[in-house]
């Protein structure tokens, strides 16, 4: 499956509001997920995509989108 | 080895509630607890200071441990609202106590102080004897500074929670203490010279929840003890949604959890001293039980303690 799709499956599991089709658009300002979203949402990212959230890496940013979602599981060596 | 004598708190009498910030941030009663779970908060009287707090806190301790103010061997103030650069809040307090010629400091660490200050003053006490932490905080001064941002002014309440460390194994005996701190997202809490509050609550709630259930995950593995062997968990009143979260994360059902931000709101380093002195109040601390303490705050720096009633 490609990587956007199995992120959209795991966004789809906390999502609050429909996911934007645009890979460019913020989760956050459009309601999709909540700062405790994140939370669970990065957990989920972890165990999906077997790679470890460094605490240096712990930021909002590096999860605003889906295109920077992807961006970041592939600089960890994500599948 | 060392352990918690005493335990008080000061509330002031002012209230703040949902319903008056409500109309001042034009949102609804009910939107501030579904993101805070917060209901009212403590508020100071206008000439009421920090150290009003702190000494009425203070007294409380001494009280509940039995101890007059002459036999303290040292006094450690936590806040990050002080009512001057310095001298301290210590300095007020040991001169209103009373107490002179033993240490007197400061430890200015916002929300993670107190625990900090149990941190130090479970060793300060082996040197000097019975050793006060006294947190006190007038986070709603800083809250009324303009630009006032719905997001913190929802958050925080007014307070002083305090504890008295001495040598020795009971009532209370201190077993481990682990604190932290890493300065990588610093910037994500502070408060700037003549600014409000600063506070990225997306990076602060990420990280307060991995790194206060890492904290208390170590704290009972090192200790061998599981989640459900702990009677009480005393976390800092952050946020209540924050702890439904961490509950969630470490499996403590909500009994084990003592709640009183609903109340008082985010007191920041009084929060969980408070929160002590009133489980102790309504007898919740009973021998026999295992209670964990956590808390989290700017730096970032957190930690967990592990006492047990005996």
């Amino acid at each position: 499956m490609p990587l956007d799709e199995k992120i959209r499956e795991a966004l789809a599991r906390v999502a609050k509001a429909p996911i934007p089709t645009d890979r460019e658009t913020s989760l956050f300002d459009t309601g999709v997920i909540d700062s405790f979203d994140l939370v669970d949402f990065v957990a989920d990212l972890e165990k999906e995509f077997q790679v470890k959230v460094p605490d240096n890496d712990l930021h909002p940013s590096k999860f605003e989108s889906l295109a920077k979602i992807a961006m970041y599981l592939n600089s960890r060596g994500a599948a | 080895m060392s352990a918690l004598a005493g335990f008080g708190h000061f509330l002031p009498a002012g209230v703040l509630s949902n319903e008056t910030l409500a109309a001042e941030f034009h949102v609804t009663p009910e939107w501030i607890v579904s993101v805070c779970g917060i209901e009212t908060r403590r508020v100071v009287a206008a000439g009421e200071t920090v150290c009003d707090l702190a000494e009425r806190a203070a007294r409380a301790c001494l009280q509940d441990a039995g101890i007059p103010a002459e036999k303290l061997g040292a006094i450690i103030a936590c806040t990050g609202t002080p009512h001057r650069q310095f001298p301290g809040v210590s300095a007020e307090v040991q001169k209103r106590l009373n107490a002179g010629g033993i240490p007197a400091f400061d430890l200015h660490l916002a929300s993670i102080s107190g625990l900090f200050g149990l941190a130090l003053a479970d060793r300060v006490c082996e040197q000097w004897g019975p050793t006060l932490v006294v947190a006190a905080e007038t986070m709603t001064r800083v809250m009324a500074t303009e630009p006032r941002v719905k997001e913190t002014a929802i958050l925080f309440g007014d307070g002083a929670g305090a504890c008295l460390v001495a040598p020795g194994d009971a009532p209370l005996a201190i077993r481990d203490i682990r604190i932290a701190s890493d300065a990588t997202f610093s910037d994500a809490l502070r408060l700037d010279f003549g600014s409000t509050l600063q506070m990225d609550g997306r990076t602060i709630i990420m990280h307060a929840v991995r790194k206060l259930a890492q904290a208390v995950a170590e704290l009972l593995q090192k200790n061998s003890l599981r989640v459900d062997q702990v009677s009480l968990f005393l976390f800092h009143q952050a946020n209540l949604r924050l702890l439904e979260r961490l509950m969630k994360e470490l499996k403590i059902d909500p009994s084990q959890c003592f709640i009183n931000g609903d109340k008082n709101g985010n007191t920041s380093s009084a929060s969980w001293l408070i929160a002590a002195s009133e489980a102790k109040s309504a007898g919740l601390l009973r021998p026999g039980m295992k209670v964990v303490i956590a808390a989290f705050g700017a730096g970032l720096s957190w930690g967990a303690a592990l006492i047990e009633v005996v």
